[in-house]
C-alpha cells in the first residue's frame, strides 16, 4: 500500500471510531454517568479501624462491603454503590437520598445485636428505655442470651397496637437458647441493645419456641426499617467510621456542571479561534482533530459509564477541559514541524513525511511523561482526585491515537494537494515544488 | 532564518536565575513565615454551602449556628462566594452531628434546602489524604526521572526535575502569599503540573539532543541556543493553549474548580517558563562542563580569535 491509501484509510478508520463514538455516547445525559458530586446524593468514604491489636484482614474488608451493600439496599434507594477505596476504607455513594441522616447512621452502626438479660445491666444510672445509651461493659457476655449472628433473617412488621416493629427469625443454634432462656424466665425483663443502644426492653410472656420473635419499642417506621436493614445484613467484623461525608442538593450539583461544561465551551472555543488565526487552514484542521478527538473521549468514557466504571465528576470535568490544550498542543507540534521543514527548502511531500513523524515522536514522548504522572495520581491518590486523573489518562490515550491516525494522515494528504496550491493559506512559507 | 526572532536565551542565563531566585526565596520566606493555610479535608471539619437569601445577614448564619449546637459557632468562618452562596466552616468532624446542625439552621433561616453541599470530614483522614498525595508525588517524580533518562540522559531528566520543583515551590509560595487554602483539589493541581511543565521542557530537549548529535561547529549552548529558538513558537503556542482552557475554567468554573484552576494557572506559567528559563539553562550549563564540550567551546575560541587577528 503506498502512502495515499494508507491515510485514506488512516482518516476513514478514525471517521468509523467516530461515529460509532457518537452512537455510543448521543444523548450525553443519558450515557454518561454522573457523579454525586453532579446530580447529588450522599457520598461517605468510611474508613475501617480495627480493635487495639486486631489485624486489619483483607477478608474483614471483603466482608464489611458486602455487608454494607445489603444494608444500602435495604434502605431501598436505587443505583446506590458500595466500592473499596484503598486499602482500609469504603466508598459509600447513595444517589438523592432523602433522609441522610437515617442513611449515616444506618452505614456507620456496626450492627452488634445482643438480648441481655436485664437483671444483669450494672448501669444502674441509665434509665432502660428506647434510644438510652449504655457504657461499654454494662453487662458481661455471660448475660447475652443470643446475638444478631444468630438471626437469620429480619423484616419490619407491626406489633400488636399497629406500631412499626422488627420480625426476627433466629437459626438453629439461636432458635435453641432463645427457647431455653424464654421457657425459663416467663415474666423476667429482656433488654435488645444495638452497638450498645437499647432498642427496646420487652417481659417475656410465655416460652417462645420457635425461633421467631418481634422487637417492638417506640420507634418510627423509618427506624424500623434501618434496624431490620442492619440486622438482616449482619454485623461488620470492623468498625467503620465516616472519614469523608458528603452531601450534595440536587441543583447545585447541576449548577457546578453548568458552570463547568460552560468553562469547558470557552476554553474549546478560544482554543479553536487561536488555531485558526495563528495556523489558518491548519487551523481548521485542527478543530477537525479536536472534534474527533473530544467524540473518541466521549465515547471511551459512556463505555466505561455503561460498564460501571466511570462517571463524571466535578474534577473529571475539569480533568477534560484540560485535555483540550493538551489536544490542540499535539496538532501545534505537527504544523510547527512541517512548516519548519518546508522552510529549511524539502518538497510539501517529504516535509509531510518527516515532519509529521518527527513531531508525532516529541508529542509521544511529551505525552507519555503527563501520562506517567496521571497513571500515578490514579493509583496512589484517594478520594475525588482519581476522577480527575482517569479522565486526563483517557484523554492523553486519545489524544495519541487521534494526532497519529487522524492529524498526522490529514496533513500528508493536505500537503500535496492544496497546501501546495495555496501555501499562504496555510501559512506555510519557502518550500519546493513536490 | 533571519527574518524570524532569535533570542539568546542561554546568554541571559543571568537573569533568568536571578528572576527564579526571588521568586523562589519569597516562596520559601513566606513558606516559613506564613505558612500554608489547610482546607478541612487535612484537619477534619465541615464546609457548608448555603443559597443565600435576601434579607439574612451572616450574623444571622452564624447566630443560627449557635442555636444548632455548633460547638465552635463564634469561630466558624461564613464567607459569601461570587454565585450567592454561604461557605461556612466549622470544626465539627461527626458527620452525623454536622448534617443534624446543618438541618436546624437551614430550617432556623428558611433557606432552599435544594441548594446545598454538606461536607464533614473526619480527623484521620487528611493524614491519608497527605500520605496518599506524597506517594503519588515520589512515585511520580522517581517515574519521571527514570522515563527521561531511559528515552533521554539523565542529566537531562534531573534539570527537568529540578524545574518541577521550582515550579511546585512557586504555586505553594503563592498559596503561601495570597492565604489560599489549600485542599485536595491543589495537591491534584500540582500533581498535575509535573506532567504539564515537562510537556515544553521535553520539546525543548527533544531538539537540543537532536541538534547536538554531532556537533563540530557550535558550542553546545550555541547549539541549545539554537534549538530554543527553532522551537520557539511551539513553546509559545502549546503553552498558550494549555493556558486558555485553565483560564476560562478560572473565570466561568464555579467555585470548586476556580480553587482548581488557579493553582493549575500559576503552576503552567511558572512551568512554561521553567523549561527554558531554569532546565534549558542548567542542562546547557552542565553539559558545558562535559570534556567534549568545553574541548568544543576552546576550539571555537581559538577559530574567533583567528579570525579577529
Amino acid at each position: 500500500m503506498d502512502d495515499k491509501s494508507k491515510n485514506v484509510l488512516a482518516l476513514g478508520i478514525v471517521l468509523v471510531l467516530v461515529a460509532l463514538s457518537w452512537w455510543a455516547f448521543w444523548p450525553l445525559d443519558k450515557k454518561i454517568s454522573q457523579g454525586l458530586d453532579l446530580r447529588g446524593g450522599l457520598s461517605v468514604i468510611l474508613t475501617a479501624e480495627p480493635a487495639p491489636g486486631q489485624p486489619l484482614t483483607e477478608d474483614m474488608m471483603n466482608r464489611a462491603e458486602t455487608i454494607l451493600t445489603e444494608r444500602v439496599n435495604a434502605l431501598g434507594v436505587s443505583e446506590a454503590s458500595v466500592q473499596r477505596s484503598g486499602a482500609d476504607a469504603l466508598l459509600v455513594q447513595i444517589p438523592g437520598i432523602k433522609d441522610s441522616r437515617e442513611a449515616l447512621k444506618t452505614l456507620g452502626s456496626t450492627g452488634r445485636l445482643d438480648f441481655v438479660d436485664a437483671r444483669s445491666i450494672t448501669a444502674t444510672d441509665v434509665a432502660l428505655e428506647y434510644g438510652a445509651v449504655l457504657p461499654e461493659g454494662a453487662y458481661p457476655e455471660s448475660a447475652i442470651i443470643v446475638t444478631g449472628a444468630n438471626v437469620k433473617s429480619a423484616g419490619v412488621t407491626v406489633d400488636q397496637s399497629n406500631r412499626p416493629a422488627v420480625s426476627l427469625d433466629f437459626d438453629k443454634q439461636g432458635a435453641d437458647a432463645w427457647a431455653k432462656y424464654t421457657t425459663a424466665n416467663v415474666g423476667q425483663a429482656i433488654v435488645i441493645t444495638l452497638d450498645g443502644v437499647v432498642q427496646s426492653v420487652a417481659t417475656i410472656r410465655q416460652p417462645i419456641t420457635d425461633g421467631k420473635t418481634m422487637i417492638s419499642g417506640t420507634f418510627t417506621a423509618e427506624e424500623a426499617k434501618r434496624l431490620a436493614a442492619v440486622l438482616q445484613a449482619g454485623a461488620l467484623p470492623v468498625k467503620l467510621t465516616p472519614s469523608s461525608t458528603q452531601i450534595v442538593g440536587p441543583t447545585l450539583g447541576q449548577e457546578s456542571l453548568k458552570q463547568g461544561l460552560l468553562a469547558g465551551l470557552a476554553g474549546f472555543g478560544l482554543v479553536a479561534l487561536f488555531m485558526l488565526v495563528y495556523y489558518r487552514g491548519f487551523g481548521l484542521l485542527s478543530w477537525f482533530s479536536l472534534a474527533s478527538y473530544l467524540s473518541l473521549l466521549f465515547g471511551i468514557i459512556a463505555l466505561l459509564s455503561r460498564a460501571g466504571a466511570y462517571s463524571l465528576s466535578l474534577p473529571g470535568v475539569a480533568g477534560l477541559v484540560l485535555t483540550v490544550g493538551l489536544a490542540a498542543d499535539s496538532s501545534i507540534l505537527i504544523f510547527e514541524r512541517f512548516k519548519e521543514e518546508v522552510r529549511m527548502g524539502k518538497t510539501f511531500r517529504s516535509a509531510a513525511k518527516s515532519g509529521t513523524r518527527h513531531a508525532l515522536i516529541t508529542s509521544l514522548n511529551a505525552d507519555l511523561v503527563t501520562l506517567v504522572s496521571a497513571i500515578a495520581i490514579f493509583i496512589f491518590a484517594i478520594g475525588p482526585v482519581k476522577g480527575f486523573a482517569l479522565t486526563l489518562a483517557l484523554g492523553i490515550v486519545c489524544d495519541l491515537f487521534v494526532a497519529f491516525l487522524f492529524t498526522r494522515s490529514a496533513v500528508m494528504l493536505l500537503a500535496e494537494s492544496v497546501v501546495h496550491k495555496a501555501p499562504a493559506l496555510f501559512g506555510v512559507k519557502g518550500g519546493q515544488d513536490v | 532564518m533571519s527574518r524570524r526572532i532569535y533570542i539568546d536565551f542561554l546568554g541571559k542565563k543571568n537573569i533568568f536565575f536571578a528572576i527564579s531566585g526571588v521568586l523562589i526565596a519569597v516562596s520559601i520566606a513566606a513558606l516559613i513565615f506564613k505558612g500554608l493555610v489547610f482546607g478541612i479535608e487535612f484537619q477534619g471539619g465541615t464546609v457548608m454551602t448555603l443559597k443565600t437569601k435576601p434579607g439574612v445577614t451572616a450574623e444571622q448564619v452564624r447566630t443560627a449556628l449557635q442555636k444548632a449546637g455548633v460547638p465552635d459557632a463564634r469561630n466558624a468562618t461564613i464567607q459569601t462566594t461570587q454565585d450567592g452562596s454561604w461557605l461556612v466552616r466549622t470544626a465539627e468532624s461527626d458527620s452525623q452531628k454536622a448534617e443534624e446542625a446543618f438541618l436546624k439552621v437551614v430550617d432556623e433561616l428558611s433557606l432552599p434546602k435544594q441548594d446545598v453541599t454538606v461536607t464533614t470530614i473526619g480527623p484521620g483522614w487528611g493524614r491519608s489524604v497527605t500520605r496518599s498525595a506524597l506517594t503519588a508525588l515520589t512515585i511520580s517524580i522517581l517515574a519521571i526521572l527514570l522515563y527521561i533518562s531511559v528515552r533521554f540522559e539523565y542529566k537531562m531528566s534531573v534539570t527537568a526535575v529540578l524545574a518541577l520543583v521550582h515550579d511546585a515551590l512557586i504555586v505553594l509560595g503563592i498559596y503561601a502569599v495570597s492565604g489560599r487554602e489549600v485542599t485536595p483539589n491543589t495537591i491534584a493541581a500540582l500533581l498535575t503540573i509535573l506532567g504539564y511543565s515537562l510537556y515544553d521542557t521535553i520539546v525543548v530537549f527533544h531538539r537540543i539532543r537532536e541538534n547536538t548529535r554531532t556537533l563540530t561547529k557550535q558550542t553546545f549552548t550555541e547549539a541549545a541556543n539554537d534549538s530554543i529558538n527553532q522551537v520557539l513558537a511551539r513553546w509559545v503556542n502549546t503553552s498558550l493553549t494549555s493556558i486558555i482552557p485553565v483560564t476560562a475554567l478560572f473565570f466561568f468554573g464555579g467555585e470548586t474548580l476556580k480553587d482548581f484552576a488557579f493553582a493549575l494557572l500559576v503552576g503552567m506559567i511558572s512551568g512554561a517558563y521553567s523549561s527554558v528559563g531554569v532546565a534549558s539553562n542548567i542542562y546547557a550549563i552542565w553539559k558545558e562542563s562535559e570534556p567534549r564540550y568545553q574541548a568544543l567551546r576552546k576550539k571555537q575560541a581559538q577559530k574567533a580569535a583567528k579570525k579577529a587577528s
